[in-house]
């Protein structure tokens, strides 16, 4: 018997019992949907993540001190930017980064936001527009001036209607003048805005008493990267002897970010891939009932000159025929379901042609796999004994 | 075309063992119209299922148009059940949700005959049976009559050496019936070579020769000099198989419409 023949059949049993064949490939239809929808979404989430820290630039580095180190707040010193700078000529900025949560208090209402003590070059470093003013120079910082910049949403909140640049903020207890505004950046990746205030790193030093916490530039290519960093920590552990440093890349951390957003898919997929399991088990437990229903056929079948090949293929196909509808179906909802999500979260739906192929294999293979025991329980049967059965 | 030598068939269910043949030897010769008679239980059907590679014999030699049956495996068995071998069941057999033309296709599907030619034979051979205004009419959709010359051009399709038929009059009215007979006979007239199981005598005597069943024993092989004609039975009933007038439809005799 053919393979057109075959189909035919099967599709003519799946269109007698319709409700049933629908339950049955329900389990595919959920596993292959979750399993489109978990990995498009991934994909899309990853893609955007990667375009977000591609951005930000690929040629940043971090250096910071070992946290395990004892000594860490003597970590860096305020020469340390200058002395770097001038040693290394793979490094274009460089800033001296501390951080502290403090409040910002503008005439409409205060804010408890990050304050952030930073070096002249930072603005250049995380890619900072201006919406109006001026962002600090390397003078305010060496000076330890109280100026301000503060991001475009904080200042809203803070001045409500006033115009902030060339106003006074009190960050804590000192009061500062405002020199500028940070633009709103657009993020297609929906976190929220930034709500940050940048003062001079020499400024925060003196009003909170602590320490750089860490260093931040850039290098003139993101080939140089690692290289420039890894310089930086000689030069910085031969300045400060017995601290401990640490460097990483933007580079370094897109990769491991996108190790982890991988890892993550395929775990999901993994559970949805249980819900593929579950729906094959139910494919063969309908495939066993059709198949003692059918007996009497399988006796004509094989009265005519039917081989034990050819039930087995007819069962066979028909759970293929089965599995493959389950996971048309649920390709369907999966795409669809992708689509919806990706829409919600404001990123990419990547639908995969390689993940619709291989769901396609899959639930064929399912079909194949959790048919293979009714077909041969059908094929095996003895043609005078199915016969008799009605 | 049939030999058969000492041919056993035991069933054993447990303990308890039934011999349904009992050393059976008999021959049937390319052409003939025999028929296997005897009463419920005497092995009639054993005996046909054994000669359609159905079931298997305990022991005995079975040798269908020269070639051993028991030597054949899974594939010749199917292969003798395709080509060699017509059968035709009390109960009809064909599949339910199939039309006429699906059934009677379905063992060219197994010869490998491609679907424009299937569906050609398919339909000439529904035309001999009388059913060429019928042939995509299910089964429910037809009379018991219709539905087991459906299952007759099922089992001619692929032009066997031999039609076996067990009890196929059996779920029929008596007119039905004789039609049967009728297209069976003229099968015949035409070269075919038809086992006919029954345990009517009135049946049996439409074959030309009878053979005698009893406790699974052949008891008697008796020729019929004379064997009845279905066609003229028929007319005694005032009707005219479908399959032997003209016309495709069922078709009255005018004698019999005007009293
Ligand atoms: N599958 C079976 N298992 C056990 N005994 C059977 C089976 N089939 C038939 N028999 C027995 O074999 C004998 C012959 O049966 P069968 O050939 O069907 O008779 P017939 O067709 O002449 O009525 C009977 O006694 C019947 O009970
Ligand atoms: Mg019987």
């Amino acid at each position: 018997m053919n393979l057109l023949e075959s189909i035919r059949v099967a599709l003519e049993g799946i269109q007698a019992n319709k409700l049933r064949s629908f339950l049955t490939t329900l389990g595919i239809v959920i596993g292959i949907a979750a399993v489109i929808a978990v990995v498009a979404i991934g994909q899309g989430g990853q893609a955007v993540l990667m375009a977000e820290m591609e951005k930000v630039g690929t040629n940043i580095f971090f250096v910071s001190v070992d946290w395990n180190d004892e000594s860490s707040h003597k970590g860096f010193s305020a020469g340390d930017v200058q002395v770097l700078k001038d040693r290394l000529p793979g490094i274009t900025h460089l800033s001296a980064n501390s951080s502290n949560t403090d409040n910002v208090r503008g005439p409409k209402k205060k804010k408890y936001c990050t304050v952030q003590g930073v070096s002249s070059d930072y603005s250049f470093i995380s890619k900072m527009t201006m919406k109006e003013g001026r962002f600090f120079s390397s003078g305010d910082d060496g000076l330890g001036r109280r100026v301000a910049v503060l991001d475009e949403a904080l200042a809203d909140e803070i001045f409500g209607r006033a115009d902030p640049v060339g106003n006074m903020v009190s960050i804590g207890s000192t009061p500062f003048l405002v020199i500028g505004l940070v633009a709103k950046g657009e993020s297609i990746f929906g976190f929220s805005e930034n709500v940050n205030a940048y003062i001079p790193g020499k400024t925060w030093r003196n009003i909170y008493g602590s320490y750089i916490s860490n260093l931040q530039g850039s290098a003139v290519s993101k080939e140089k990267v690692q290289e420039t960093m890894e310089q930086a920590v000689k030069v910085l552990e031969r300045r400060h002897p017995g601290v401990q440093y640490t460097s990483q890349s933007m580079e370094q951390i897109k990769q491991s970010a996108g190790k982890i957003t991988g890892i993550m898919t395929l775990v999901i997929s993994a559970i949805a891939g249980i819900s593929l399991f579950v729906g094959g088990i139910g494919v063969m437990n309908i495939m066993l009932v059709s198949v003692t229903e059918r007996t009497r056929e399988i006796g004509i079948r094989k009265a005519l000159g039917a081989r034990r090949k050819d039930i087995l293929v007819q069962f066979l196909i028909e759970s293929v025929v089965l599995s493959v509808l389950g996971g048309i179906i649920g390709m369907a909802v999966g795409i669809g379901g992708a689509f919806i999500i990706a829409k919600v979260a404001k990123w990419p739906p990547l639908v995969s042609w390689w993940t619709a192929l291989l769901a396609f294999a899959f639930s064929a293979c399912i079909g194949v796999i959790f048919g293979l025991l009714p077909a041969n329980k059908a094929a095996k049967m003895d043609p005078i004994e199915a016969l008799r059965r009605d | 075309m049939i030999q058969v030598s000492r041919l056993v068939k035991i069933y054993s269910a447990g303990e308890i063992q039934v011999v349904a043949l009992q050393d059976v030897s008999l021959e049937i010769a390319a052409g003939e119209f025999v028929s296997v008679m005897g009463p419920s239980g005497s092995g009639k059907s054993t005996l046909m299922n054994i000669l359609g590679c159905l079931d298997t014999p305990t022991s005995g030699s079975y040798k269908l148009d020269g070639v051993e049956i028991s030597s054949l495996d899974d594939t010749g068995m199917a292969k003798a059940r395709n080509l060699k071998i017509g059968f035709v069941f009390q109960n009809f057999n064909l599949l339910p949700r199939m039309t006429a033309l699906r059934n009677v296709e379905i063992p060219m599907l197994y010869a490998g005959i491609d679907a424009k030619e299937r569906v050609k034979r398919a339909t000439a051979m529904l035309e001999r049976v009388g059913l060429a205004g019928r042939i995509n009419h299910r089964p429910s959709q037809l009379s018991g009559g219709q539905v087991q010359r459906v299952a007759i051009a099922r089992a001619l399709v692929n032009e066997p050496a031999v039609l076996l038929t067990d009890e196929p009059t059996g779920n029929l009215d008596t007119t039905s019936g004789e039609e049967i007979l009728a297209i069976f006979q003229d099968l015949n007239r035409n070269g075919a070579t038809i086992v006919l199981v029954t345990h009517e005598r009135d049946i049996a005597l439409h074959t030309s020769r009878i053979i005698h069943f009893r406790d699974g024993r052949l008891v008697d092989d008796e020729k019929v000099d004379s064997p009845l004609d279905a066609v003229e039975q028929l007319k005694k009933q005032r009707t005219v198989p479908a399959a032997l007038s003209e016309g495709t439809r069922f078709a009255q005799t005018g004698e019999g419409d005007a009293r």
